[in-house]
């Protein structure tokens, strides 16, 4: 345990999941206290509640953990208690903790990191480091707010107006996007900075607007991750932060370089621009910050700004984050079970391959390098495809057109010459009937159509009089007949027809 | 005298049929008009039947009527009320979900009283036969015959009855080239013929007309009736069309271009919206896609699907400020239109705007799913059109898709190998979560794999709809 975390590995609804699944949970007692998540919810989930650590550690066969096993009081280890054979899931940080992982071998366990699980789209449910980011994102504002001397909306009151906040996001990934959707939902002028010209459009679609340097680097890394930038690139960008700082009151920045120290972006002169009573949220405190002044796991005031540099803030979201971190486990686990829901350790499984450090006490991290491909880019390639087949359809159409008019003139010109006047009369009345149909049936509601198609038939019944015609005329024939079954059922139509429209018509409300 | 008055009746008929379906423009009009319509028809059906007791109808040139047509009056009358009563009794009891059966057998009673009207005024007595009214007669039955046994093998798929699987027989165009070919060389005789003599080739070509209906609806999938019954109701028109060129009755021709036109324009539309062309249509097979293997687009969609829980669905909902539901035929089959309501007026109560978005193909007719939807109370503001929606999607909280599949296939847009490749669909997974209400994960009828299925913001909740539902509204209530 470490000094400060309020989070735990499992909340119930995550014991429910893996009950489900058929395993036996082991629950520390009053390991979910801290998170809103008392020993009684999980038992009532099926899980048995041990008084002692060390029993946990024995029984089972597969650990969840929060954080990596720590030195505990009077010189002894978590990690000691980890029995051979077993697995561990938790945060590792293996390229920081050389001595753990050395440590973490001798058990012989299998070991699993999970700040190592791929960055990769299928892998997005069992990311942790992305769920705790975005809970870490959403705790800066709220503790940037609660250091704050003013409202982060802009009011007009009784009393005067209020001008917003301004809130500068440094970094727009997971955390950094999260910070300005709560500063927004805050009522503040959001502004995001990042070396990384793709995320432009998330941050403008959460209405935030985005900063540039006037520089033509791109710092789109592998893998999304930015990337060291050119000498020249930074100092454009300390020159905007520069500007900037004197017009902010809240800074958050979030930018971490992968294995390295975060890089300095809040330097000490421009703290001293800032106006007082401003504040500065340094995610990256813990990996040195990225603001000159951070004092890590403190908040100070200097030149009359206060500078919050405390870390793990997911764990000041206990309840959310440790739901969170359930599921991603969870996840993560069903990625290992087969179909039988056995642990089948797959070293051909992407996401598993990538943060497994020990199987068996033997060191498999880092996995052999893929090329982790970055957030893709828009395809334009393929619209111009798309368009020539649509275009290709769209001209043979034209030729078959030409000769149905050729035809149809033809025909015309035929009638003309050879028929007899009285059809070309009734045609003529057949002609101007057709194109009364055509524009009035276009203009029917499509919601209506099917009362249309009732209609119609309704009146298509008319045949009726054919029938009346036949069966009027002379005494009882084959003619009659033929017609009295037509008048029938053509008097089916008629009646049914218009009754049934008439029945659907009043089932129509506003 | 009494022509100049049958003349003015037929033509105030006329007016009143176009102005019935010009009623039909909004829910608001759409009443009159059927009105209209049903006073038109009265008028048409008294002035005739008033002519016909009255003797020498111009109808039929050079017959002489018998004088007391009380036989002839007292039977029409007879068969009109049993027309009736049959009809009365079908619209009141058919189900909305069964209108496309009843619309079918309607347009086979069209095309079998073209077909009797024809062969009866050829057998009449004394009947004038020249040529122009022979090829008349012959045009009315054919396209009489083809309607009626179309039809009826429409109402048979609709009604599962038949399997809508299409039946493919092997060189089935050469038959229906044949048939065709055949029907149009035997009226060579049939208006040499002298007098009624020709009745064997006109009883001849009736029956391959109804062979010929009916094999070119037999080769059409179940998916596709929208269009087929669209296309009868065209049939049935200019079948009607013809037999008033027979019969000289400018009413009948008036009233037979107006159903024309209307079934035409519902075809257009219907293949527009399934991306297919109507020429294709019109010579009744749907080429080498619709085959007995069901499709499948050159990218299969990989991936696992996320299931849900009814519970999860209704925290989506209370949550969510903008909903849309999509409906598609199975949420008719499985009879969920009712508690579909009742969640979304739980959820409009609650301040949620909810509105549905009606794809043109949904269903088995087209503007079924919003006489589905009338039926169950939905108030007809808020069921829109896709045209109308899908701009409005990438804005919406929740996207609910209940049994419907190909008509959200996102494959339709940009997966140019699938087979439905073009067809406009509502576009779901634009908006944030979308969440799909299946049975299981079978394909639809296109027999095409769904992407939709398997993106980041999909979320399934398998089962019966109608139970689903159920089961969400009394979530949401608790």
């Amino acid at each position: 345990m470490i000094e400060g975390e309020r989070r735990v590995a499992l909340e119930p609804e995550a014991v429910k999941a893996l009950v489900e699944r058929g395993f036996e949970v082991l629950v520390e007692a009053g390991a979910g206290a801290e998170a809103s998540y008392p020993d009684k919810q999980y038992a009532e989930a099926g899980a048995e509640l041990l008084a002692a650590r060390k029993d946990v550690w024995s029984r089972a066969d597969l650990i969840f953990k929060v954080n990596a096993p720590t030195e505990l009081e009077g010189g002894e280890h978590e990690a000691d208690d980890l029995g051979e054979g077993k697995t561990l899931i938790s945060f590792l940080w293996p390229g920081q903790n050389p001595e753990l992982l050395e440590r973490l071998a001798a058990r012989k366990a299998n070991v699993f990191a999970m700040d190592k699980v791929p960055r990769i789209s299928r892998a997005q449910k069992m990311d942790a480091l992305s769920s705790m980011a975005n809970i870490a994102g959403y705790r800066a504002v709220i503790e940037a707010a609660g250091h704050f001397g003013s409202f982060f909306s802009g009011q007009i009151t009784a009393a005067g107006r209020t001008r917003p906040a301004h809130v500068m996001i440094i970094g727009a990934g997971v955390a950094g996007l999260a910070a300005v959707a709560a500063a927004r939902g805050l009522g503040a002028v959001v502004s995001a900075f990042d070396t990384r010209a793709a995320v432009k459009e998330q941050v403008e679609s959460l209405g935030a607007k985005f900063l540039e340097v006037e520089f033509e680097e791109s710092g789109d890394g592998a893998g999304g991750y930015a990337k060291v930038m050119s000498k020249e690139f930074i100092d454009a960008e300390m020159a905007l932060f520069r500007e900037q700082a004197p017009k902010t009151d809240i800074i958050v920045t979030t930018a971490l370089i992968p294995g390295r120290p975060a890089p300095k972006l809040i330097l000490a002169d421009m703290v001293e621009m800032m106006r007082p009573g401003s504040v500065v949220v340094d995610l990256a405190a813990e990996q040195g910050g990225n603001c000159e002044l951070t004092v890590p796991h403190e908040v100070v005031v200097k030149h009359d700004v206060t500078l919050v540099g405390l870390a793990n803030l997911p764990s000041r979201l206990p309840t959310l984050a440790s739901k969170l971190y359930a599921r991603n486990l969870v996840n993560l686990l069903d990625e290992m079970l087969d179909e039988d829901d056995n642990l089948n350790l797959d070293l051909d499984n992407e996401v598993i391959r990538g943060c497994i450090v020990h199987k068996e006490g033997e060191l498999l991290w880092p996995p052999p390098k893929i090329e982790n491909p970055s957030p893709p880019q828009p395809k334009p390639a393929k619209a111009p495809e798309v368009k020539a087949v649509a275009e290709e359809t769209a001209a043979p159409s034209a030729v078959p057109n030409f000769i149905f008019v050729s035809l149809v003139v033809a025909a015309l010109v035929a009638l003309g010459i050879y028929a007899p006047t009285d059809f070309l009369q009734h045609f003529t009345v057949f002609l101007l009937a057709c194109v009364v149909g055509w524009h009035v049936v276009w203009n029917v509601a499509p919601a209506l159509h099917t009362p249309l198609m009732s209609v119609t038939n309704a009146i298509s019944g008319i045949i009726l009089i054919g029938g009346m015609l036949l069966v009027g005329v002379g005494q009882l024939s084959l003619a009659m007949i033929l017609g009295l079954v037509a008048v029938v059922v053509a008097s089916i139509n008629v009646a049914g027809g218009f009754l049934v429209t008439h029945r659907m018509l009043k089932m129509f409300r506003r | 005298m009494s022509d100049s008055i049958l003349t003015v009746a037929y033509l105030t008929a006329a007016i009143l049929f176009i102005l019935s379906l010009r009623g039909l423009s909004s829910q608001e009009t759409a009443k009159n008009g059927n009105l209209f319509g049903t006073i038109g028809m009265f008028l048409a059906l008294l002035v005739t039947g008033g002519a016909v007791v009255a003797t020498g109808l111009k109808g039929v040139e050079g017959v002489e009527t018998a004088n007391s047509d009380f036989l002839g009056f007292g039977l029409l009358a007879g068969a009109i009320a049993v027309g009736a009563v049959i009809g009365a009794i079908l619209s009141s009891r058919v189900a909305m979900t069964s209108m496309p059966q009843l619309v079918a057998v309607l347009h086979s009673f069209v095309g079998l009283a073209a077909v009797l009207v024809g062969i009866g005024s050829y057998v009449q007595v004394g009947a004038h036969h020249d040529p122009a009214h022979l090829v008349e007669t012959w045009i009315g039955v054919l396209v009489g015959g083809i309607t009626f046994t179309g039809s009826i093998i429409a109402f048979a798929k609709l009604d599962g009855k038949i399997g809508s699987k299409p039946l493919i027989l092997p060189g089935r165009h050469a038959l229906n080239g044949l048939m065709v070919l055949g029907a149009i060389g035997l009226a060579v005789p049939f208006i040499q013929a002298e007098g009624s003599t020709g009745l064997l080739f006109l009883l001849i070509m009736t029956g391959i007309s109804f062979v010929l209906g009916a094999h070119l609806v037999m080769a059409i999938g179940g998916a596709d009736m929208p269009v087929v019954v669209s296309l009868l109701n065209s049939y049935s028109g200019w079948a009607a069309a013809a037999a008033g060129f027979m019969l000289s009755n400018d009413l009948l021709i008036v009233t037979g271009a107006l159903v024309g036109s209307s079934g035409a324009i519902l075809s257009y539309i219907m293949c527009n919206a399934m991306n297919r062309s109507i020429w294709n249509v019109i010579f009744g097979g749907f080429g080498a896609d619709e085959g007995a293997a069901p499709a499948k687009g050159a990218n299969e969609p990989q991936g696992t699907v996320t299931k849900t829980t009814v519970e999860e669905t209704a925290e989506l909902l209370k949550d969510a400020k903008s909903i849309v539901i999509i409906p598609g035929y199975g949420m008719a089959v499985a009879q969920a239109q009712h508690p579909v309501y009742e969640m979304t007026e739980f959820l409009r109560k609650q301040g949620a705007e909810v509105r549905y978005a009606i794809h043109p193909v949904a269903g088995r007719l087209p503007g079924h799913m919003n006489v589905l939807l009338a039926e169950a109370n939905v108030p007809y503001d808020i069921v829109l059109e896709m045209d109308e929606i899908n701009g409005d999607l990438p804005e919406t909280d929740v996207v609910m898709v209940i049994g419907a599949n190909d008509i959200v296939n996102p494959g339709a847009l940009d997966d140019a190998s699938s087979p439905i490749y073009g067809m406009p669909v509502l576009e779901a997974w634009k908006s944030k979560v979308v969440i799909v209400l299946k049975r299981s994960m079978s394909a639809g009828y296109a027999g095409v794999g769904n992407p939709l299925f398997f993106k980041d913001n999909t979320q399934m909740l398998f089962g019966d709809a109608k139970d689903s539902i159920n089961k969400v509204v009394s979530s949401l209530r608790s």
